[in-house]
């Protein structure tokens, strides 16, 4: 019968004409990119492409620019992962208490600075939340004598903010993600650990937690996604300024390309981003299944 | 005291606590877009202090005027919807026989083309951009919509396809074999009867494709011309310098009517947002 049911269906009508598309419109960009990174390629003079072979990776690999543009790029995804998925976890945990009320209008509002418009995101942490003088965050360090920073304007501290501004938008999706995942996990764990006077955080840490590691692993593995291409945002944030400080490999990418016409290495740093995300994606399914094989 | 009546107040003064809690994170996320709209209805000559702009103090509705006039809202505007628009029909005409499709080959199958999708869900942005730029520049298609169209397509099909085979493998074996011991044909039975079990998720997944299409911005960057620049463009128009001076009550005004939209769509579609998001995560 399955068998049967498998040729009946005729499941690969239904398939190869989306997957021709997808396949076509992903994978000719991506071989397209790699064969330009291959090249000595620039904007103001298309025609002359010259085959450098590997020439264009060995003098990114060189250039301090790159490598700088490299560690920028792990710092921000780092960060925006830890406070995400921290904030993330604490308040899925109060969000799941039985003593919230209005539970549907706390999601519905949680929600909105993941759907805010990320360029949109970052003019209005600019202008009002980071600037120097009116912004939020400074009417709150004055109120306190902590002084004024110049934030997004001071290359000491314009990594964190765009990092705490990016987290502002992730945050939602690892909050829901847990929140979903709580949910599911059945009351009898709840009633036992309290049965055993295990107190609310014990009950968390030892009971919860270890319910929700392929979830943990999921958002993480989202939100580095995320974080790791991240361009919007930090494009109004900061455009990439002051001096480096915030210039992540998308960033770094653009300007190659764009302001400075090199295409040839502008797709290099582009594929080298691909490759670092493949890694990811071959550590992510292996990590995956592992898991899923263990519950 | 009695136990009952300390037990209730333990209670409360955690009622409390959890309430103060979540209402502190709600600040935070929602300073942004607070300020957005109090600085859109002042008028602005200079920086004001937020309180300043909280209160009201010098109301007028003048920033949305000159964002309509000076900011072409409505060019942007079209831009913005046609393209959001075609990419949530032509993602939702692609991606749902697709997805069906995977759950009717054989498990094998199915993996290897799953795992291809998953793959190319971690391609960077900017690696694709880069070069579609170079390739619609050839093929004169750079600053057209179907151009920026294609390539909000290559990011929403493989997004798609992989949480939409999460709704189909929920449609109960039993209806479809049901359905064919019934003498349904292959049409039928993905039209007639798995379709509306999936309708939902349909919902959720047009929603968040119009979201995401509706905020992108690099891709617009790199291959939207002059004739294609969606809101995203539009407005970094009054974005000048290191700091906008005087423009900022505009930029506000120009900001809250393009989020206007996603936002109305987390209010009142909040539901199927969440059930977007979080599928995939919750059955593994």
């Amino acid at each position: 019968m399955f068998g049967n049911q498998h040729r009946f269906t005729r499941g690969w009508w239904f398939i190869a004409p989306g997957l021709t598309l997808m396949t076509l419109i992903v994978c000719v960009p991506l071989a397209m990119g790699f064969r330009f990174s291959l090249h000595d390629v620039f904007l103001y003079d298309f025609r002359n492409q010259f085959f450098v072979g590997l020439e264009n990776y060995r003098w990114a690999f060189r250039d301090p620019l790159y490598i700088a543009s490299l560690k920028t790029t792990a710092i921000f995804t780092a960060g925006c992962m830890i406070i995400s998925v921290g904030l993330g976890l604490i308040l899925a945990f109060l969000l799941s208490s039985k003593l919230v009320r209005f539970r549907s209008t706390w999601i519905a509002l949680f929600l909105i600075p993941f759907v805010m418009t990320p360029v949109v995101g970052g003019i209005a942490w600019r202008l009002f939340i980071w600037q120097q003088e009116f912004g939020l965050i400074n009417q709150f360090t004055a109120l306190f004598g902590l002084g004024q920073p110049y934030w997004l304007l001071d290359s000491e501290t314009a990594l964190l903010a765009t990092i705490i501004s990016n987290s502002w938008h992730l945050t939602p999706l690892a909050i829901l993600v847990f929140y979903a995942a709580l949910t599911t996990i059945p009351e009898d764990l709840y009633e036992a650990a309290r049965m055993d006077g295990a107190t609310p955080v014990q009950t968390m840490w030892h009971v919860i937690l270890p319910q929700l590691g392929p979830h943990i692993l999921f958002v993480s593995i989202i939100i580095i996604t995320s974080a790791f291409r991240e361009f919007d945002m930090i494009m109004a944030l900061t455009g990439g300024g002051p001096g480096r400080s915030t210039s992540v490999l998308s960033i770094f990418a653009y300007t190659r390309g764009i302001s400075n016409q090199d295409m040839g290495m502008a797709n290099t740093v582009a594929f080298t981003m691909f490759l670092i995300m493949a890694t990811f994606a071959w550590v992510y399914i292996t990590l995956y299944r592992k898991l899923e094989a263990k519950t | 005291m009695s136990r009952t009546s300390k037990g209730s107040m333990h209670k409360s003064s955690t009622i409390w606590g959890l309430h103060i809690a979540l209402a502190v994170w709600l600040l935070f996320s929602l300073a942004p877009p607070i300020m957005l709209l109090a600085a859109s209805m002042n008028e602005t000559a200079l920086f004001r202090s937020p309180w300043d702009l909280l209160m009201l103090r010098d109301f007028s509705l003048n920033n949305f005027t000159v964002a309509f006039s000076e900011g072409d809202f409505w060019f942007f505007f079209q831009n913005s919807l046609i393209i959001s628009v075609s990419a949530v029909v032509i993602t939702l005409i692609v991606c749902v026989p697709l997805s069906y499709g995977l759950n009717k080959i054989s498990p094998r199958q199915k993996a290897i083309v799953s795992f291809g999708v998953l793959a190319m869900r971690f391609v960077p942005y900017v690696v694709l951009a880069l070069p579609l730029f170079l390739l619609f520049v050839q093929l004169g298609l750079s600053g057209s919509r179907v151009g920026l169209l294609l390539a909000h397509l290559a990011i929403h099909i493989p997004f798609a396809t992989w949480m939409l085979v999460g709704f189909f493998e929920g449609v109960p074996k039993e209806l479809e074999e049901a359905a064919i011991v019934d003498g349904c044909n292959p049409w039928r039975l993905f039209w007639n009867i798995s379709l509306p079990v999936v309708r939902s998720g349909i919902t959720a997944l047009a929603i968040l494709v119009f979201i995401m299409s509706w905020n992108e911005y690099l891709f617009a960057l790199f291959l939207a011309g002059s004739d294609a620049q969606p809101l995203t463009i539009g407005i970094t128009r009054f974005l000048g310098g290191a700091e906008v001076g005087a423009q900022y009550g505009v930029i506000a005004a120009y900001s809250v009517l393009i989020i206007a939209p996603v936002i109305l769509f987390a209010l009142v579609a909040n539901r199927y947002i969440v059930s977007g998001m979080t599928a995939g995560a919750v059955k593994g």
